[in-house]
């Protein structure tokens, strides 16, 4: 039979209720990760060896308890390993915890490398004297005594005006803390290397920290 | 006697004869010298009543102890001899009567000076005895001379001399009228007046005056004895001359004198009189009136003329004359050692007081307040980097729970050894001054800026706005205004003010009561005595 041509309306009939909105629970780390586990492998070279045995407990409380991270040390390997949990809160935490280690490896003290842990916005950058000038001999030893001055007094210094920490490791620079803080804190040091006075570097800090602080 | 005499005399001429070179050196001469002076010292014996020797002793002594004996005689004899010889200057009359005698007198005087001078070998005083006779001659010259005056022994004196007073009324004499003194002297008129004729043609006033005056002295040399003899004849003619000869003298004389003299009528007038005072006075009034005349008639000095340019006076004329003129400027001080030595003094004190009178800049009034600057740390810093954003983020999120600064910390401190320090002092001073004890509240004081602190209000509302009502109005149970109330509510507040107005007014009244019951009588209200 032909269908009818009358137009068939259809009347609305009393819809159901909508159904409440879903409310997901935010997901874990491990869910995100599709429940695998997640790994950190950080090497410890060997003159940080021992000084982190002496504050291996330091570590390993926060990062297991805060940030809930599994850590353990590799003897074998020499290697310091993290690992998500299944609790774990937050994916950046492994993230975190590994540039904390890292950050004790490269030769920071802990309370300065649990900022990393606590704080957002800190970085960890490093630098040779050899990117900023070909020293060589004499002249690198002597920028290198340049740069922490009598006592450390210089790397103080900078450290306090720009709110950073720095490390000299032989040649190598390392310095942590937020952005700006970093850029004023290499630009110091360079010029540093480069030659000017202690002096110099002062009065220039000075001016920019005041500039900073405002 | 007449033995020694006669050998004494022999001695004597002897001695007389004798070459003076003998005498220089020691030999036999000398006792030829003793016995003439013994001789001579025995026959001066009676003129000299007081002489202690009697004899000169000669056997056995020095040459100085015979000359201290003859000295010893002669001194007074010297003295002696001066006054008889001054005697005989105011007494010419006795000279005569002595005559020979006080001529042979001075001579032997004479002779003896050399011979007892003689005795002793000595050049000096071979010039002293020279220079003595010579002062004896011109003593005998002066009293020669001052024999001529009359007998005034009786009043002269060695002060008054009445030659001496005649001298003096002559010069006064001679400068009031006019005449020579010298000429007066001793001159008579009669000599003066030759030799002004004589040198009449001459022209030169200065030089007659010179050879007047040299003639005079020539005349007056040569007529020493004239002189004498005329003096006692001393007339009124002689010093004035003839009555007639006198003026036109006079006359002469002041013509060569004063050649620019051009009075007439003076003479004139005088006629045969010498001037008078009057007459003198008048001359002399009258040279003055021409003189100022004649100055006035000249054309006056340049510095008189008023306006004057360089042109008109004479070459660097300026520069004699004292100019006075303004000047506006002080003059440069004269710097003295006086005014350096008191600079420096000044100097020193300010130096050593410390009182340097130094600009100092005007303090400029601060704009804003001043920012806490944070110093450089040398130091390792205590806290770790996480504590440093941590209390970076702390201060900037809750400035009131901010921890304390360092500087708050020092500010603390500092207070409190004040406070320490102030407690000290008071104990010092007995407590005697005591402020006001500070109760600091517990107010925290952030070092936060401004804007973080203010009221979050918008500007058009007003303070009234912003209460709240319970600050507006406290109060509590039904208010109600007066219209609202009932009869009986309105009687209820009525009698409640009146009951507190009584309640206050018995506070006030036990007062009165107790100080009025004495004397006053409650019934009658009138005051009992």
């Amino acid at each position: 039979m032909a269908e009818s041509t009358k137009m068939e309306v259809e009347t609305a009939t009393v819809t159901a209720p909508l159904p409440p909105k879903p409310t997901f629970v935010p997901l874990t780390a491990h869910e995100m990760s599709d429940g695998k586990v997640q790994f950190r492998k950080l090497s410890v070279p060997p003159n940080r060896y021992s000084p982190l045995k002496k504050a291996w407990l330091d570590i390993y409380t926060p990062i297991y308890d805060q940030m809930k991270i599994d850590i353990r040390m590799n003897l074998k390997s020499r290697k310091v390993e993290l690992k998500t949990r299944a609790d774990t809160p937050d994916i950046s935490n492994l993230q975190r915890s590994a540039d904390f280690v890292q950050a004790f490896m490269l030769g920071f003290d802990i309370p300065d490398a649990i900022s990393l842990l606590r704080i957002d916005e800190l970085y960890v950058e490093s630098f040779e004297i050899k990117d900023v000038k070909t020293l060589k001999g004499e002249h690198l030893s002597r920028a290198i005594g340049r740069l922490s001055g009598k006592g450390g007094k210089t790397k103080f210094a900078i450290e306090n005006s720009t709110k950073t920490r720095i490390v000299i490791a032989d040649t190598r620079i390392h310095i942590l803390g937020a952005f700006s803080n970093i850029k004023v804190a290499r630009s110091s040091l360079c010029s540093l290397i480069m030659g000017s006075p202690a002096g110099k570097v002062y009065s220039k800090l000075r001016s920019v920290t005041a500039r900073l602080n405002e | 006697m007449a033995t020694v005499k006669d050998s004494g005399m022999e001695a004597l001429e002897k001695l007389m004869s004798t070459e003076p070179p003998v005498f220089l050196a020691p030999s036999s001469i000398s006792e030829v010298a003793r016995a003439a002076s013994q001789y001579l010292f025995t026959k001066l014996k009676p003129h000299n009543p007081k002489s202690p020797i009697d004899e000169l002793l000669v056997d056995g002594y020095d040459a100085e102890q015979i000359y201290q004996q003859i000295d010893m005689q002669s001194q007074p004899l010297l003295s002696s001899l001066r006054q008889e010889v001054k005697r005989f200057a105011k007494n010419p009359e006795e000279i005569s009567n002595f005559g020979n005698l006080v001529v042979k007198a001075t001579n032997e005087d004479d002779v003896d000076e050399m011979d007892m001078d003689s005795d002793d070998v000595d050049d000096e005083e071979g010039n002293e005895l020279e220079a003595s006779e010579s002062e004896g001659e011109e003593e005998e010259e002066e009293e020669e001379e001052e024999k001529k005056d009359g007998d005034n022994e009786g009043i002269e004196d060695k002060f008054f001399k009445i030659k001496e007073l005649e001298e003096f009324l002559e010069e006064g004499e001679a400068e009031e009228y006019g005449t020579d003194y010298k000429n007066n002297k001793g001159v008579p008129k009669r000599k003066k007046h030759n030799l002004s004729d004589d040198e009449d043609d001459e022209e030169d006033g200065e030089d007659d005056d010179d050879e007047e005056e040299d003639g005079e002295f020539d005349a007056f040399a040569g007529a020493d004895n004239e002189e004498a003899d005329k003096l006692g004849k001393a007339r009124y003619r002689d010093f004035f001359g003839g009555k007639k000869k006198e003026p036109n003298m006079k006359l002469k004389n002041v013509t060569e004198d004063e050649e620019t003299e051009d009075e007439e009528p003076e003479r004139g007038n005088q006629g045969n009189e010498k001037l008078s005072t009057h007459e003198k006075d008048r001359l002399k009034l009258q040279a003055k009136v021409e003189q100022m005349e004649k100055a006035n008639l000249d054309p006056k000095h340049w510095t008189m003329q008023g306006e004057i340019s360089a042109a008109q006076r004479p070459k660097n004329s300026a520069l004699e004359v004292d100019l006075d003129f303004e000047h506006n400027v002080r003059p440069a001080p004269v710097i003295t050692e006086e005014v350096t030595a008191s600079l420096e003094d000044l100097i020193k004190s300010r130096i050593i007081e410390a009182r340097f009178d130094d600009v100092q800049r005007a303090p400029s009034l601060p704009t804003k307040a001043k920012r806490e600057v944070k110093e450089l740390d040398d130091s390792k810093s205590k806290k770790g980097l996480a504590e440093v954003y941590e209390d970076e983020y702390v201060q900037k999120a809750n400035p009131a729970f901010a921890p304390a600064t360092f500087s708050d910390e020092l500010k603390k401190e500092a207070s409190i050894l004040f406070k320490k320090l102030c407690l000290k002092l008071d104990a010092l001073s007995h407590f005697n001054f005591t402020p006001k004890p500070v109760i600091e509240e517990m107010s925290i004081q952030t070092n936060v800026p401004a804007i973080a602190m203010e009221e979050v209000a918008p500007v058009a509302v007003t303070s009234e706005a912003m209460l709240a009502p319970e600050e507006i109005f406290s109060g509590k149970g039904d208010i109600k205004e007066e219209t609202e109330l009932t009869q009986e509510e309105r009687k209820r507040r009525r009698a409640k003010k009146k009951r507190k107005f009584k309640a206050a007014e018995s506070a006030k009244e036990p007062n009165k009561k107790a100080r009025d019951a004495t004397t006053e009588n409650p019934k009658t209200g009138s005051e009992e005595q």
